[in-house]
């Protein structure tokens, strides 16, 4: 296939070779040569984010430090790991692009403004923090700090992030599948529907955190409050989605289910239930959400365990450090397990992208 | 089982359905009876509301008469059965199966799927859509669908194939090739094929006979034997004839005048 590109490139290409075409080829075929200006950019975009990351360095080291640094300087070693991850993967991007598959190199090059900016940003918020205290020290710790209360403090931090996921799964687990249970009888039974809709109606506009003070106290352990908490909230995100779902299905789709012999029981787990699959998940989605918020109120509230803890009590002793470190430890977390759900819905729903296979 | 014979009967049919906004009732049907036979390929035609759909839901089991009876072999009929297939205007294609899951959902539903993968596949060739297998229905057609939704219906190789208006939705040249498509697919079993359309000339292009009924209330006011062999001339004087004796009958000939 590399072949056919270098020809395609460099020469008028025949009639033959337009069958069999693929739409990357041929988007590449119907392309402009660059002028040498361009050229010239896109190179200069490519390198922008080591260059962004060099005044990063120098910004920290030779502007002196308004007040106290005796923290070694770990983040200097991390924009170098940064950068260093970044030449690597401009050096892997050249040699595929060389070898005729340029997708990574359009995605490198499509993303290089932005890590250039983060550098920059990086730069700046040192220069605010460590350098001149523009921003009010210590609330708002530079990020050689941060860094190193990374450093210090990684056994607890891991401790706590497991007490998190233990609590947000467990409740968000309990909340889906309950969820998944009431929300697909009531959409499919009128009966069981008549009974729980007022709960829901009752229920539901009520804000789950509104709960917590009155579990902390009703509840038996701390944590199994939590629990109630985080699995209300989800289901009844997840029931009402599913309940949504499954009313929406197509009659026609149950009509034709039915003359090529499928049982009532099949209506429900072949027809209806994959049908009501996007609105189940996008309560999935919804459930997540509303459970990372209910978390993060129960540990800040009363749990004593988790991130959310972690925070309040680093607050206390005015260890901000500790506190921002806590903070992005909980951005990744709830980044990937977004990241996560979604890719799990993008395999599921996967008949819904019509073109891709 | 293909060869056994049916006899399909409405008895004094009527069917009445409530209407969604007010207190009033539409007589959809009114005291309709017929007998049909396998090997007939039958064609309902007329206006819309004259009740011909219904006739083939009923049928199905879809829904049950307000008064008489539908019987199948002297048996009444009661819910639908894969022995009674039926093909809709819309494909009805399952969006989360592949065609390939699709055509094989009623073995599958019936767990007779394994070790039938070969009916999976025969069906396919059949519509010559082998490449598509793995495809989902969103990917394929209008043409390519309803054709899948034939297959889909047929692989329980139905003693009674119930179409409801199938190329309703479809081009002038796909519904052409699709009339000649299907008479072939009925040609080798000769089921008995009970066909909705309100093309007459579709109606006589395929049927071997031609039911016309006309609304306010739902009735039939004609039964037409088609005495023509396939594959139909539509231009020959005998097909015009037929269609100007049909559009008469509806109210819509030329030569009609009050």
């Amino acid at each position: 296939m590399a072949d056919d590109l270098q020809l395609n490139a460099n020469s008028e290409p025949s009639m033959a070779q337009l069958e069999n075409l693929t739409r990357r080829q041929l988007k590449e075929l119907e392309e402009k040569e660059k002028t040498p200006t361009q050229k010239v950019i896109e190179f200069i975009v490519m390198i922008l984010p080591i260059v962004c990351g060099f005044i990063a360095v120098a910004e920290y080291l030779i502007i002196p430090d308004k007040g106290m640094n005796k923290n070694p300087m770990y983040y200097i070693y991390v924009l170098a790991i940064f950068m260093a991850a970044y030449v690597i993967a401009g050096i892997f991007a050249f040699v595929r692009k060389s070898a005729g598959n340029k997708i990574f190199y359009e995605k490198l090059h499509y993303r290089a403004p932005l890590f250039a900016a983060l550098f920059l940003f990086l730069a700046v918020y040192d220069y605010l923090t460590l350098k001149t205290g523009i921003l009010t020290q210590p609330f708002i710790p530079c990020m050689n700090f941060i860094i190193n209360a990374f450093v210090k403090e990684y056994p607890m931090l891991i401790d706590c992030t497991i007490n998190t996921l233990k609590l947000l799964f467990i409740g968000y687990g309990i909340g889906v599948s309950l969820g998944l249970v009431t929300g697909i009888t009531c959409g499919y039974s009128k009966k069981v529907r008549y009974w729980i809709d007022p709960i829901i109606k009752f229920l539901g506009p009520i804000p789950t955190s509104t709960w917590i003070p009155i579990t902390m106290v009703i509840a038996t352990s701390l944590f199994m409050g939590a629990v109630f908490i985080i699995a209300l909230g989800s289901w009844f995100a997840v029931t009402v989605a599913s309940i949504t779902g499954i009313s929406n299905v197509d009659k026609d789709f149950f009509e034709a289910a039915k003359t090529l012999g499928a049982s009532k029981r099949q209506l429900v787990f072949r027809v209806a239930i994959p049908h009501a699959m996007p609105s189940i998940l996008q309560g999935c989605t919804q459930a997540m959400s509303s459970s990372c918020v209910a978390l993060m109120i129960a540990e800040m509230l009363g749990v004593k365990s988790g991130l959310g803890w972690y925070m309040t009590w680093q607050t206390g002793w005015a260890s901000y450090d500790k506190v921002f470190a806590a903070l992005f430890v909980i951005c990744l977390i709830f980044t990937l397990v977004t990241k996560v759900l979604e890719r799990i819905k993008r395999y599921v729903l996967r008949w819904q992208n019509g073109g891709e296979k | 089982m293909s060869d056994r014979n049916v006899t399909l009967k409405l008895e004094n049919v009527s069917k009445v359905f409530a209407k969604v906004e007010s207190d009033e009732v539409t007589h959809a049907l009114h005291n309709v009876s017929t007998t049909m036979e396998s090997g007939e390929f039958i064609s309902l035609v007329g206006p819309s509301g004259c009740g011909k759909s219904t006739i083939l839901r009923l049928v199905a089991g879809l829904i049950t008469p307000t008064l008489g009876k539908v019987t199948v072999n002297d048996v009444e009929v009661d819910g639908p059965h894969p022995q009674r297939g039926m093909v809709f205007q819309k494909p009805t294609l399952f969006p989360w199966l592949t065609v390939e899951k699709n055509i094989g959902f009623s073995l599958d539903m019936q767990g007779t799927l394994k070790g039938n993968e070969d009916k999976v596949a025969r069906m396919l060739k059949v519509i010559g859509l082998e490449k598509f297998k793995d495809d989902y229905p969103a990917q394929l057609s209008g043409g390519m669908a309803q054709r899948v939704a034939l297959v889909r219906s047929l692989i329980n190789e139905p003693e009674i194939l119930l179409l409801d208006e199938p190329l309703g939705a479809l081009d002038a040249f796909t519904r052409m090739n699709m009339q000649d498509e299907i008479l072939s697919i009925w040609a080798e079993r000769k089921q008995l094929a009970l066909m909705v359309t309100h093309d007459v000339d579709e109606a006589i292009y395929m049927g071997s006979r031609v039911i016309v009924m006309d609304a306010n209330p739902g009735r039939i006011i004609a039964d037409i034997k088609i005495d023509e062999p396939f594959p139909r001339d539509r231009s020959s004087a005998s097909f015009v004839e037929y269609r100007n004796d049909i559009l008469n009958k509806l109210h819509f000939g030329g030569k009609h005048t009050d």
